[in-house]
């Protein structure tokens, strides 16, 4: 097992080594001067050259995304063009302000998904199961940064249950958290569904019920566990879609998480800023994949890639 | 006489078999799995009604000049924030534009930018997908690290790149798109030549010394697109999505365009007095998601029954 972890571990240096290049090589044959961009468009020819050389944008494309990586390594994402602070220090404040909402999405998920999609399946083809899965239907089809509005006009402006935007509380997070968590169920759900449906055919469920166990136990007990596997990969590659559905709920609920500080960043052309929070948040995506994977194989002992 | 199974399943196997029993038969049987495809769609409740979702936005996108009953940027002073009324069926905006008439509009640049990013990514993926699984080797390791460093960037996030990069404008969520979305096509049809590279019509291709280009092009990749199909129709919505979100942080479509996220975006300030704004647009998104979701599914169910 030990020897996987190490393995998986491993395997992740070269995906990480890629996707720097990659982020790197967007921003560096972006159109457009990249001392401009630091400088302004008016500068006179002696600064415009200092910047250049003070930057290293003098120097070939391997050379400078050398430069980056070892940045990068020790912990260096650059400095803000625009507030002139530390990139990775923008970054630690704003990360754990999207992690929230997506924790809490994920919770959400949870409580809704694992429940309706058993729910389904143990009742197939009747009129629950008909209902849960045209409320999944809908729910795959609504853009969560709608149903942020939706939720903010019924339970912050009409209801006035929550506060309607801002950051502080945890009554601040419920309405994006339940967006995202809600739109996320629906398709968590369709998974957990036809995995336990996979699970009840299987011999081992029909040994337990043979045996004369409740039906509550061979469901919960035996059938769910095995059904619950798939879902954690699923939960690994929806983290990257949680935080890309965050973007938007930042903005509508005025919540200064970084993705929020991303799309401001674009937006005053604070390429540094955008830069590091690819790679931060591409980073995490990719770690978070692979802690599924492990946590698959601890799971399920037949799973052992190579 | 019934088709022999082949390890596939599929139906874009069975083609190949059938296109061979019309040359000993005669040209009738060609015209059988396309026309026992559509009935199996027509029979399908679910493709049915995605088709004519899909079908009602296409035509708005065409008739909009005639369909919209006001100009979608011309403002009305007499006329700012109306509620939804006979005269302006989804209400006007702050400007006293016609809401119903900016969304008729928006569908143009919605289907516009879905159509063409996926087509680009379908093309980029498919092509490097088919070099992959044909070649394999070195190849196949070089484009294959890249597809899977591609597959674990979230397509919304690495489109925000992009468009970091290459600035705002419907034309560069179109690229932003493309360059994002390709690397699923690449996947499905690397997998597909991978299996198909060995079949005994490619080896008699080889052996009656046709050219690499025409193996593929003309051989090996029109029976591995039926997934392919699937896929972009499952594409499709995602892109339609991708556009409105990026429109609506203006990273995209830039006012007065009517892209339904920029309507979306000029409603978010004035959600309580006038929620009409942001409500309509995002329930044009839902459907026509539905709608594709529905026929995409559908199209799986039919063309791949194995998955």
């Amino acid at each position: 097992m030990l020897k996987y972890i190490v393995r998986r571990i491993a395997l992740m240096i070269p995906v990480v080594i890629v996707m720097t290049l990659i982020v790197f090589s967007i921003f560096y044959f972006a159109p457009g001067d990249p001392v401009s961009r630091i400088a302004g468009p008016n500068v006179t020819p002696e600064v415009y050259e200092s910047i250049r050389r003070k930057y290293g944008l003098d120097q070939p494309f391997i050379i400078q995304y050398l430069r980056f990586m070892k940045s990068v390594i020790e912990g260096d994402l650059g400095i803000s063009i625009l507030q002139e602070r530390p990139v990775i220090e923008m970054i630690q404040e704003r990360l754990p302000v999207t992690l929230e909402i997506g924790l809490l999405g994920f919770l959400i998920t949870f409580l809704i998904a694992i429940p309706a999609g058993v729910i389904a399946a143990v009742k197939k083809n009747t009129l629950v199961d008909y209902l849960c899965m045209s409320g999944t239907l809908l729910g795959t089809a609504i853009p969560t940064f709608w149903l942020g509005m939706l939720l903010m006009y019924f339970f912050a402006y009409k209801l006035r249950w929550f506060p309607i935007s801002g950051y502080g509380t945890l009554q601040h997070l419920v309405l994006p958290s339940l967006a995202i968590g809600l739109t996320n169920a629906a398709i968590t759900a369709r998974m957990v569904r036809s995995s336990m449906l996979e699970v009840l055919n299987q011999d081992y469920v029909r040994t337990a019920r043979s045996k004369g166990l409740l039906e509550k136990v061979v469901i919960y007990r035996h059938a769910l566990k095995n059904a619950l596997i798939p879902v954690i990969t699923l939960m690994g590659l929806r983290l990257g879609w949680i935080i890309g559905g965050s973007v938007a709920l930042e903005i509508i609920f005025s919540i200064p998480g970084i993705g929020r500080l991303m799309v401001d960043s674009i937006l005053a052309r604070d390429y540094p800023v955008v830069q590091g929070s690819m790679i931060v948040l591409t980073s995490s995506i990719i770690l978070a994949n692979i802690l599924a994977d492990i946590l698959y194989a601890i799971v399920d002992p037949r799973i052992r890639y190579g | 006489m019934i088709a022999p199974q082949s390890r596939n399943g599929g139906v874009y196997i069975e083609n190949e078999w059938i296109e061979q029993q019309a040359l000993e038969t005669g040209e009738e049987k060609v015209r059988k799995p396309v026309t026992d495809f559509i009935a199996k769609l027509f029979r399908h409740k679910g493709a049915v009604f995605g088709a004519v979702i899909i079908l009602l936005f296409v035509c708005t996108a065409v008739l909009a000049p005639w369909l919209a009953p006001y100009e979608y940027d011309k403002p009305d002073i007499s006329a700012v924030l109306q509620p939804p009324s006979i005269e302006h069926l989804f209400g006007t905006d702050e400007f006293g534009r016609d809401i119903f008439s900016r969304i008729v509009y928006g569908t143009q640049i919605s289907l516009r930018v879905a159509f063409v990013a996926v087509g680009v990514s379908l093309v980029i993926g498919t092509v490097l997908g088919a070099l992959a699984g044909y070649y394999g080797g070195v190849v196949d390791y070089i484009i294959s690290s890249i597809t899977d460093i591609a597959w674990a960037f979230p397509t919304t996030l690495l489109a925000i790149a992009f468009i970091a990069a290459l600035d705002t404008g419907v034309e560069n969520v179109i690229i932003a798109i493309a360059l994002a979305s390709w690397s699923g096509y690449c996947r499905v049809v690397r997998g597909q030549f991978l299996s198909l590279r060995e079949r005994e019509f490619v080896q008699a291709a080889r052996i009656l010394g046709m050219s690499d280009a025409r193996i593929i092009f003309g051989h090996v990749l029109p029976n591995a697109l039926a997934p392919v199909i699937v896929m972009a129709t499952l594409e499709l919505p995602k892109a339609i999505v991708i556009e409105a979100s990026l429109s609506f942080l203006g990273l995209g479509a830039q006012p007065p365009d009517p892209s339904w996220g920029v309507i979306l975006d000029s409603g978010k300030g004035l959600l309580d007095q006038a929620p009409w704004i942001s409500f309509f647009p995002g329930l044009m998104i839902m459907l026509v998601v539905m709608g594709f979701n529905l026929f995409g599914d559908a199209l799986r169910d039919i063309l791949d029954p194995n998955s």
